[in-house]
């Protein structure tokens, strides 16, 4: 304990050395920017940036490309609230109840919860970095095949609250977001499927453009219309004073426990190789809707604090806990942080399990970095709130044009390639479709997300085990999970059931 | 309402003007020269081993002035890598167009269709790479190629992991030499890291990579090689590893190399310069300390003719599994 201590100690000094802390300061501050750029995101952000990084020390190197990543999960989240347009995968839980309070006139109320918990969840993940990390990562080692399938499983739960009044909907929309996954090579096997004939469905389809088109497109149609009827002059019609944003004692603590709850979670399943924040914000929210269900001032997904609070930190805590299997073995929990891999090999380091040891200042240096990131990220992100909450009160007639822009760049820098933008445009008519037919458009999204890893996990589970079904039966983490998505599934349709018994 | 529109339009044509707008640079006919930029195109993403390569040789190029122009990196990982493969194919600015290309990149090409080694001009080969079968050295099923022999003998079954592109081709070169096919199943993973983590995890009993990737586990006495997939064993820490041919087989070999290539109407004269130029770069004492050895690859610079036969060589191996 006294040795992490003073590691960590060391740690500090090579972090707040001039050099190292201006690098913090840049990233934190390009962080936030590309985290609220929808499309960017800390993925394409770290890759833009890592090229620049060639000759610079490799600690300082590592301290940007950090607080890029980490700040990112901040700024991810301004979009969703605001515009409701998702900067990354991880915010489509955030833009649920961030964007119904910002609705409510509460935009900036949203924002700083939303910064409160990230900085909650951001914490605990460095805690646990710190003492556990090591140790954590090689507990995620155990996850293979069996147990990743089934922690999909219990992921995918969450799409059940989603679905809307009509089951069936719900049910279309998420078979729709499955088979738009199955598009491309398969990476199982190798083989090419559904690519119809061309070659730039070989890859598949990008979460990022496919987001932007159904959630921004579709926004954009819908101010369009707005604005033709003159229903309304912006987001919000009321002026929103700066009080208005700050806290209130119940308000603090109902945000305060789902970021603790979803900062531990968010943490373990940020160490898992392979899981990432997105999972963990959608296990996260899951998890949150279980607790507080019934307990909450308005329901999860209709403006409450708890589900913001849950997804935020739980995106930061797993932002954190991706770093352990980086650092303590060498293996990338997500795909920025395998970007990050690559710059290490850039640097000329050797990521594995010696780079405690081989590479103390540097690996020290990171972890001590990323807590002050943490703290510069809520600084900076507090002190943007006045200016960010105008932004709804932008007219619709100039909004509009600037959403299309945004829109524009980040689907086309997902991979520097018109294909974003077709894929954009697809996503936005079939978007205003589905709005039209009353068709959810979550459930698509999450689904979409979560069944490339569900499926290449179960695939190589019965190619481990030749078939066998037991894979998922035989082994103690998977029984584990099991149980939780039995009681996710079983409990609700239970207490329908006892419901309908005690009315009859 | 009109003024919106208006507006809604303008911001349209210019979010499109900027992303459809692409400089344009022509070679003279004759002499050849650089004229603009020289577009050097990756078909995977930043910070994988193919970006790492060109930036590494664009950097060297720059700072020694091999070249006397600015190098614009793609990454265009769009269409598992084929859209940057088209681009550079087709290239109009042949002379001064380039694709980081290795031997993983031509297996996916194959795979994907529609393009061969006939579109492009193959330019080098800079370095070059093998592969080696590794064990779980803590509660692992096996500790040496022997004893999976010897199981394999006994009708057990056993999972190999590794990557979709060469790795995939040599563990196949190895099941037919072995005659064994239905004693193995192989697991695909994304990436070396995610197949050594898979092995640590005790998910698969043998992982096939290559040296770089698992250097650092087996140094940390967390992994263990027990075969070297090629005709001579490799050095420290690797040498404990057998060839097959040590164990009364063929040796088996499919060798990763690391190259370029140019666009299909690019000019003889352009051909030598390029070249000529990488000739320079593998020269270097930053290629040979800061790349090749940091990443415990070969050097083994090839001109256009020998890289070329190198190229079809393998070509002709992936059409065969393909």
């Amino acid at each position: 304990m006294l040795e992490t201590f003073s590691l960590l100690g060391h740690g500090f000094a090579v972090a707040f050395s001039l050099q190292n802390l201006g690098a913090a300061l840049f990233g934190g501050i390009l962080g936030l920017i590309v985290g609220a750029m929808p499309g960017i995101g800390s993925l394409a952000g770290c890759a833009l940036l890592l090229p620049l990084t060639f000759h610079f020390d490799p600690t300082t190197a590592i301290i940007m490309l950090g607080a890029i990543y980490y700040a990112n999960m901040f700024g991810g989240a301004f979009s969703a609230i605001l515009i409701n347009i998702p900067g990354d995968a991880p915010a489509i839980m955030t833009a649920l109840d961030g964007f119904s309070m910002t609705k409510k006139g509460q935009p900036g109320k949203a924002l700083f919860i939303s910064n409160y918990s990230s900085f909650i969840g951001g914490f605990i993940g460095m805690v646990i970095l710190v003492f556990l990390g090591p140790a954590l990562a090689s507990f995620g080692l155990n996850f293979g095949p069996s147990e990743m399938t089934v922690l999909m499983l219990v992921a995918m739960t969450s799409i059940s609250w989603l679905v809307g009044e009509n089951p069936i909907a719900g049910i279309i929309a998420t078979c729709l977001g499955m088979m738009i996954s199955t598009l491309g090579i398969d990476i199982v096997s190798g083989q090419i499927r559904y690519n119809f004939g061309s070659i730039w469905l070989l890859g598949g389809i990008n979460f990022v453009p496919l987001v932007i088109g159904f959630i921004g497109m579709t926004q954009l149609f819908d101010l369009v219309i707005q604005d033709r009827k003159k229903e309304k002059i912006s987001y919000v019609d009321v002026k929103i004073k700066f009080r208005d944003t700050l806290l209130t004692k119940d308000e603090y603590k109902r945000a305060t426990r789902p970021s603790i709850t979803a900062g531990l979670i968010g943490t373990f399943i940020g160490f898992l190789p392979g899981a990432g924040a997105t999972a963990a914000s959608f296990l996260c929210y899951a998890v949150e809707k279980k607790i507080s269900d019934g307990k909450t001032l308005v329901p999860l997904g209709q403006g409450a604090i708890e589900g913001l609070a849950a997804s935020e930190s739980a995106n930061n805590a797993a932002a954190a806990g991706a770093f352990g299997p980086l650092l303590a073995l060498g293996i990338p929990g997500s795909g920025t942080t395998a970007v990050l891999l690559g710059g290490l090999m850039m640097w000329g380091l050797n990521p594995g399990p010696m780079l405690f040891t081989t590479n103390p200042d540097f690996a020290w240096g990171l972890i001590a970095s990323l807590f002050i990131s943490n703290i510069l990220s809520l600084a900076i992100s507090l002190g943007c709130i006045p200016w960010l909450q105008k932004i709804v009160r932008v007219p619709i007639g100039v909004m509009i044009p600037s959403i299309l822009v945004i829109c524009f760049i980040g689907s086309y820098s997902t991979s520097n390639s018109m294909f974003g933008v077709v894929i954009m445009i697809i996503g936005g008519f079939l978007g205003y479709i589905f709005n039209k037919c009353s068709l959810p458009v979550s459930p698509l999204l999450l689904a979409f997300v979560l069944s490339s890893t569900l499926e290449t996990n179960l695939r190589r589970a019965f190619l481990t085990s030749n078939g066998d079904l037991t894979v998922f039966l035989a082994r103690p983490i998977t029984d584990v999970f099991l149980v939780i998505f039995l009681i996710m599934i079983l409990v609700p349709m239970g207490r329908a059931i006892y419901s309908k018994i005690k009315k009859n | 309402m009109k003024k919106n529109i208006i507006l809604t339009v303008l911001v349209f044509l210019l979010a499109a003007t900027a992303v459809f707008a692409q400089g344009g640079k022509e070679a003279d006919d004759g002499q050849f020269h650089i004229n603009g930029n020289v577009d050097f195109y990756v078909s995977s993403s930043s910070g994988g081993g193919s970006d790492i390569i060109t930036r590494t040789i664009t950097d060297i190029a720059a700072r020694h002035e091999f070249v006397d122009a600015p190098f614009i990196v793609y990454n265009q990982p769009d269409g598992n890598g084929q859209i940057s493969r088209r681009t550079v194919s087709t290239a109009r600015n042949a002379d001064s167009t380039l694709l980081c290309f290795s031997s993983g990149d031509l297996t996916a090409m194959i795979q994907n269709g529609g393009l061969t080694l006939d579109d492009f001009r193959p330019l080098v080969i800079l370095a070059a790479d093998k592969h080696l079968l590794f064990v779980n050295a803590n509660g692992g099923k096996y500790h040496s190629f022997q004893e999976v022999l010897d199981a394999v003998a006994n009708g057990a079954k056993i999972n190999v992991g590794g990557t979709m592109s060469d790795e995939r081709v040599v563990y196949n070169m190895l099941v037919e030499e072995l005659d064994a096919s239905g004693s193995f199943t192989y697991i695909t993973y994304g990436s070396g890291s995610e197949t050594i983590a898979a092995l640590l995890g005790n998910h698969i009993d043998i992982a096939v990579t290559k040296p770089a990737t698992a250097n650092q586990y087996v140094l940390s006495g967390d992994i263990v090689p027990i075969l070297a997939l090629s005709t001579t064993r490799f050095s420290t820490p690797f040498d404990t590893a057998p060839t097959l041919s040590e164990l009364g087989y063929d040796d088996v070999e499919y060798p990763m190399w690391r190259g370029i290539l140019g666009a299909k109407n690019m000019s003889d004269e352009a051909v030598a310069f390029w070249a000529d130029v990488f000739k320079q770069v593998s020269e270097t004492e930053d290629w040979q300390k800061n790349y090749l050895e940091r990443n415990l690859l070969v050097s083994q610079y090839m001109g256009p003719e020998e890289a070329s036969a190198v190229m079809y060589e393998a070509q002709a191996a992936a059409q065969a599994q393909n």
